[in-house]
């Protein structure tokens, strides 16, 4: 948990902040609503179609990190060095999987758009299996 | 990266489109042939309305070139670290803060130490007290 002197030393940007969780809680409603559709299309019913939302979701956050957070980062041989540095107490490298660049805490990152599209996600779900078994 | 992405979502969304009412007319069928069934014979009710395999894969595929135009569109993050974001911008410059569409983003504010690198020097109190001095004589000189 960072504390107030962390934050001193280490100043964040509110703007890059919230202009990056906005990205991608803009792709996550979006993406909620698409593959609610998918499930009415697909038939799908309780748990299987929840199953699909989860398994949906998080490969659409995987994406977003090859596609927008993996490129930038430091290639695994310099984070390897870094990581070494950083051991020293010096500063730390971007290892795999690394969110710390872009958003605050890695659970805000992987976790938090679930429950954000959830509601997106039934609303359509529902509405294309309707829509479909008329 | 726009283009790319604006014609995958286009796309996928035509395939999706296409895969939902195949499942509709697929749906409506099987209800024809089992209301039809249950006119002859009494059959029971109990329509396994199982999807075609085709519709399925058609569908997951849509979704997946959908879903991966919407993250192509998406716009490129920004560091949030003081440091590292202060740091793009002295490198980079404008370049490393456009949207999708090569347009320098509305945020960008340029370097964020620009008031200390601006600030007047100190002002030579000494020269401007002689040349007021001179200036004092000079006109003195003129009225005699």
């Amino acid at each position: 948990m960072p504390t107030e002197r962390d934050f001193q030393l280490s100043p964040i940007v509110q703007e890059s902040v919230i202009h990056n969780t906005r990205t991608l809680n803009n792709l996550q409603s979006l993406t909620s609503s698409l593959f609610g559709v998918a499930a009415g299309i697909l038939g799908l019913e309780s748990y299987n179609g929840f199953l699909f939302y989860l398994v949906c979701s998080i490969l659409t956050t995987v994406l977003f990190y090859v596609v927008r957070i993996a490129p930038t980062g430091i290639p695994a041989a310099a984070a390897a060095a870094a990581s070494q540095k950083s051991a020293a107490g010096g500063v730390g490298g971007s290892g795999a999987f690394d969110t710390s660049r872009y958003y605050r805490s890695p659970y805000e990152f992987w976790t938090g758009g679930l429950l954000n599209g959830l509601a997106g996600f039934i609303l359509t779900w529902t509405l294309f299996f309707g829509l479909v078994r008329a | 990266m726009t283009g790319i992405s604006k014609a995958l979502t286009a796309f996928g969304s035509l395939l999706l489109a296409h895969a939902c009412y195949s499942a509709h007319e697929h749906s409506a069928l099987q209800t024809l042939k089992a209301a039809t069934l249950s006119l002859t014979s009494t059959a029971s009710q109990t329509t396994a309305t199982t999807l075609p395999a085709d519709i399925a894969i058609e569908t997951v595929i849509a979704t997946l070139v959908v879903l991966l135009g919407l993250v192509l569109s998406t716009q490129p993050l920004r560091p949030i670290q003081w440091r590292v974001w202060a740091g793009k911008i002295e490198r980079q410059g404008e370049e490393g803060f456009v949207d999708n569409n090569g347009e320098v983003i509305k945020e960008y504010i340029g370097n964020p130490f620009q008031i200390f690198e601006n600030r007047p020097g100190f002002v030579d109190i000494r020269k401007q007290r002689m040349e007021f001095a001179e200036w004092v004589k000079s006109s003195a000189g003129a009225e005699q």
